[in-house]
């Protein structure tokens, strides 16, 4: 008779054996994806609990890179000094992941593997160019967070962000209709140094205007390499509105997400360069 | 599956399905009624328990993952057999219960941020709750519950 049985290993080792038995696995972190009402639940196979190996979860600075594994909670991400003081983005990401309730079950390997639309922590992995640790019945692997495809039985350990010295500045907004619960409906991260006041190594990534998270070239180009002026924000917000207008084209959330963008990509930049957003900078907004 | 559950201190042998989750086994197995489920997709938060202190929706942690962990749910918070918390008492007396629906959850997520924040302003409550709905009082009597325990529980400590 096919039917699920339950796994708790407590070691990636433990995890590994079971990648040989043959039989389907299914992992299960926090569950706040797996056990919504009404999703379609594994039926047979092994459901393999992730919550009781050491070694996925926590948050440490190996060599160059800060390694946070798979099995982290988002409340521990929120509250992380480290990731705080590293990568801006991913801290507020988190915050605002959810209720309290979400964040103190949800993890990072799930948001990841799940790869909603909207998922928010998936933007500010982009412009950090996080690498994920990846192990199934091949081995194990780095794949770089833009090539990564979920597939089952195909485990994250864990997630590697590179540690540049001096740490680059970032930012994370999102907007949903209710804030705090709901998933984003749109959500944008970005990254960048300042050399001289000059804008420098930009990446832009937004999510919930495609199915997967999307790389704003324009935008970058709109505004990389200059100081901050109003001319060159009014240049990046329309590149920004052209970037929804190309994504989105026959969408009719096409019409409210070019203008939302702005504020979002503006809300991100006073708050990567220490400006209200209510500074004479931003008058210009769309 | 069979596992053991450790309850407001008890520990209970429980036979359920692996993707049961807690809020059923809570209710339906141990006879817990207090939690509610409202919605069973995290939106409500009428399910709200404390897994080692810290508030979750019992409808999206499956049953299994608590075992070895402390369970507190609002049964487990009175002063006594049949006596009230202080935090029970301050939803009581400032009227933060109407129809009483989503109190339990109310209760349970404000017991959790007062043991991780025992002196939270207004935005903080707020913040607290933003998982928990309540189609009845309009929230303000409840943040003025939550704000009047913390204090007088800082009273007693200071
Ligand atoms: C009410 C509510 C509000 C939410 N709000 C937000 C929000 O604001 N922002 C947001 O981004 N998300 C939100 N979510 C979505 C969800 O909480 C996140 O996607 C969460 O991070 C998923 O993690 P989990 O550990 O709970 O995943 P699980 O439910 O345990 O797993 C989800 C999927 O990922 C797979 N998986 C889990 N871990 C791994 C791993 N290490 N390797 C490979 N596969 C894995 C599982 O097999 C499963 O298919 C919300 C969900 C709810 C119910
Ligand atoms: S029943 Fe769990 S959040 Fe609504
Ligand atoms: S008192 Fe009725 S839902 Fe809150």
């Amino acid at each position: 008779m096919n039917m699920l049985t339950v796994a708790r290993p407590r070691s990636l080792d433990a995890i590994s054996a079971l990648m040989s038995d043959g039989r389907p696995l299914h992992f299960i972190a926090g569950g706040t994806d797996m056990l919504i009402a009404g999703r379609l639940r594994p039926k047979d196979g092994i459901l393999v609990d992730l919550g009781q190996v050491a070694e996925l979860s926590g948050i440490s600075v190996v060599g160059q890179h800060i390694r946070i594994g798979a099995a982290t909670t988002v409340a521990r991400l929120a509250e992380d000094p480290v990731l705080a003081a590293r990568l801006p983005a991913l801290s507020q990401a988190a915050a605002e992941c959810g209720a309290v309730q979400i964040r103190n079950r949800a993890t990072i390997g799930g948001n990841i593997a799940e790869a909603a639309p909207a998922a928010d922590l998936l933007p500010p992995l982009w412009v950090a160019d996080a690498r994920l640790e990846i192990r199934d019945h091949d081995g194990s692997r780095l794949v770089a967070i833009a090539d990564y495809i979920a597939s089952p039985g195909r485990l994250i350990t864990a997630i590697l962000l590179p540690d540049p010295d001096p740490a680059p500045k970032s930012g994370f907004a999102k907007l949903g209709s209710r804030r705090e619960l709901t998933i984003s409906k749109l959500n944008l991260a970005m990254l960048m140094r300042q050399e001289g006041g000059r804008i420098v190594d930009l990446r832009i990534v937004a999510g919930a205007i495609g199915p997967r998270p999307q790389r704003l070239k324009l935008a970058e180009a709109a505004l990389g390499g200059r100081f901050l002026s109003p001319k060159a924000l009014q240049l990046f917000a329309k590149a920004l509105s052209d970037e929804v207008d190309t994504a989105i084209p026959t969408r009719s959330s096409r019409v409210w997400k070019r203008r939302a963008i702005v504020g979002l990509g503006y809300d991100v930049i006073a708050a990567m360069t220490g400006h209200s957003p209510r500074h004479p900078l931003f008058a210009g907004a769309a | 599956m069979k596992f053991n559950l450790t309850v407001n201190g008890r520990t209970a042998v429980v036979e359920a399905e692996p993707l049961e989750p807690l809020s059923t086994v809570l209710r339906d197995r141990l006879g817990l009624r207090g939690l509610k489920e409202g919605c069973c997709e995290g939106e409500c938060g009428a399910c709200t328990v404390l897994l080692d202190g810290a508030p979750v929706h019992a409808c999206l942690t499956p049953g299994f993952q608590a075992e070895g962990r402390d369970i507190t749910t609002i049964e487990g918070l009175g002063d006594g057999p049949g006596l009230l918390s202080g935090i029970q008492r301050a939803f009581v007396e400032v009227g933060a219960v109407q129809c009483g629906y989503c109190t339990p959850g109310m209760v349970m997520a404000a017991e959790g941020l007062l043991r991780a924040n025992p002196d939270p302003d207004d935005a903080e409550i707020r913040h607290a709750l933003a998982g928990n709905i309540c189609r009845c009082t309009g929230y303000d009597s409840i943040v003025r519950a939550i704000a009047t325990e913390a204090a007088s529980r800082n009273r007693v400590s200071a």
